[in-house]
């Protein structure tokens, strides 16, 4: 197993350093994302004088650096591809290897992080320099962030698979995995910190899994959370990893039985 | 002029066919519409639970901006987006040459051959957002409003289309672009809020550089009151001057095409 994912890891390292250039381009941009949503906040802080409940700007500029971070090492994208996989029936040569497909799309994401990670520091340098920092992160949620990152990854990639199983049975699942996006933009911190997200919302956000995916590491990172507060939350990740994992063994039992290849 | 136009009724016709053998698909992705917009205006709602105004946009003029972000990625997405995502397809299989012997102008059909019909649901989607922000400030407009409102959303449309094509001639020289088109999206993203709440420098290339942010930010400040004639006339000369430079950025990159065998 170590040797294959070995294997795949070099394979797919020399893959990806042929488009160097566009990697790069693509990720500077994509990053550029979050600060949308920064410089809406920081205007609403000056609006009210200078603070939204507990954060200042450098605090909702701590906090949206620290959630690019974690969106960049914990997001994946399965679906569209294996819909694809699946309409052609490109899936059928895959389920003949000897490993797993889900290995190759583990290995996709390693690579393409490890990769693209370098394009992250100017543009997180650039944000913390034109909208400041305030950093209040002991030591111990540096060393609770990595399982904390962990976790929200696994989770990510786990739910990303169980609904782009749904493939063997729609065919076209770009509807769905849009549908789940869009709610992960609501409740995963995006649009606002978890502790802004007003009254109902903040609830429901805690209850999906979605904010243990980013929301909850990126409060780890930038240390808004308590020690209690923290150790419950990896708990309630590992219970949600632990959830989504059984979920998809049961989808992806019941979908092969489905799976009838092209022509068949 | 009315051959183009004839040209672009039968391109337009051939998709609607194409689009409407699967209508399962085009009504999952009406679906898919309904939900981003409805997640986005969500996401100005929250925003404005805590301020009445940010940088001097009530929550009513947000909705008008949000709803012309929409309209305006819509008609990107409906009409140029799909024929530029092909035309990079053809430079890198060589293909191009075909689009080349046809006799009508190459920059007309690589930019509009192809629709993606479901985005007119985007459009229409953004017209209601923009509709229910109007309704609170309807009292205020006057009929220069509209006519200004008229020209100025031309004006970004405009500006998206230079934008795009500039990026796409790009394909001339570097082969594998599609991740320019990223660029795009993501500085078109930018524009869903209003030009002036973002730090300087973002500020001045999305206003300059890249005046992306400016396709949305002036139709909607004209409708919200916010508009001076200068910056209309403004947003004109840059609408004219990106125009230009666009045609002339085409023309050069065709010469650099080498075909297929070549």
């Amino acid at each position: 197993m170590i040797r294959a994912y070995r294997a795949l890891l070099v394979a797919g390292f020399q893959n990806a350093s042929q488009y160097r250039l566009s990697l790069f381009l693509y990720v500077f941009f994509s990053v550029l994302r979050p600060i949308i949503f920064l410089a809406a906040w920081v205007a609403v802080a000056n609006a009210r004088g200078g603070t939204v409940g507990s954060f200042s700007a450098a605090d909702f500029a701590t906090y949206y650096i620290a959630l690019t971070v974690v969106l960049h090492l914990a997001l994946s994208w399965n679906a569209y591809e294996f819909e694809f996989q699946v309409r052609q029936g490109r899936l059928s040569p895959l389920l003949l290897r000897p490993l797993h497909p889900i290995h190759y799309a583990v290995v996709e994401n390693i690579v393409w992080k490890l990769f693209t990670v370098v394009a992250l520091i100017p543009v997180l340098a650039l944000t913390a320099v034109t909208f400041g920092v305030h950093l209040t992160a002991q030591p111990w949620h540096y060393a609770l962030f990595v399982p904390s990152l962990l976790l929200g990854a696994a989770l990510r990639f786990l739910f990303g698979w169980v609904v782009a199983a749904s493939a063997f049975w729609i065919t076209r699942v770009s509807s769905v995995s849009t549908f789940f996006d869009r709610i992960q933009f609501i409740f995963a911190g995006q649009i606002a910190p978890l502790a802004l997200l007003p009254g109902a919302l903040q609830t429901i956000a805690y209850a999906l899994p979605f904010a243990y995916m980013f929301g909850v590491p990126a409060d780890i990172l930038r240390g808004a959370t308590t020690f209690e507060q923290t150790l419950l939350f990896l708990v309630v990740q590992a219970a949600w990893v632990a959830a989504t994992y059984l979920a998809l063994q049961v989808v992806w039992r019941a979908g092969l039985r489905e799976y009838s290849a092209v022509g068949a | 002029m009315t051959r183009y136009l004839r040209l672009l009724a039968i391109f337009f016709r051939t998709e609607v066919q194409f689009e409407l053998a699967y209508r399962v698909n085009f009504i999952a992705e009406l679906f898919s519409l309904v939900m981003i917009v409805a997640t986005s205006v969500a996401a100005v709602l929250v925003l404005f639970v805590y301020t009445p105004t940010m940088n001097g946009w009530t929550l009513a003029q947000m909705l008008v901006l949000l709803g012309v972000f929409y309209i305006v990625q819509g008609i990107g997405e409906l009409a140029f987006t799909p024929s530029f995502e092909r035309f990079m397809e053809h430079v890198r299989m060589g293909t191009l040459d075909f689009i080349l012997l046809k006799p009508a102008s190459s920059q007309f059909l690589v930019s509009l051959r192809h629709f993606r019909i479901s985005s007119v649901g985007q459009v229409a989607l953004g017209l209601g957002v923009v509709g229910a922000g109007l309704i609170q400030i309807a009292a205020t407009i006057s009929l220069a409003d509209v006519v200004s409102f008229a020209v100025a959303l031309a004006c970004g449309l405009v500006l998206v289309y230079t934008l795009l094509l500039v990026l796409s001639t790009l394909a001339f020289w570097f082969v594998r672009v599609e991740n320019l088109l990223v660029v795009y999206q993501a500085f078109l993203d930018a524009a869903r809020f209003p030009v002036d709440i973002y730090p300087g420098w973002l500020r001045v290339t999305l206003s300059t550089v890249i005046p992306i942010g400016v396709a949305v930010t002036v139709p909607a400040q004209a409708v919200a009151g916010k508009l001076e004639p200068a910056g209309l006339a403004s947003i004109v000369a840059v609408a004219v001057a990106a125009w230009l430079f666009a045609g002339w950025f085409w023309r050069f990159g065709l010469r650099s095409y080498t075909g297929a065998s070549a």
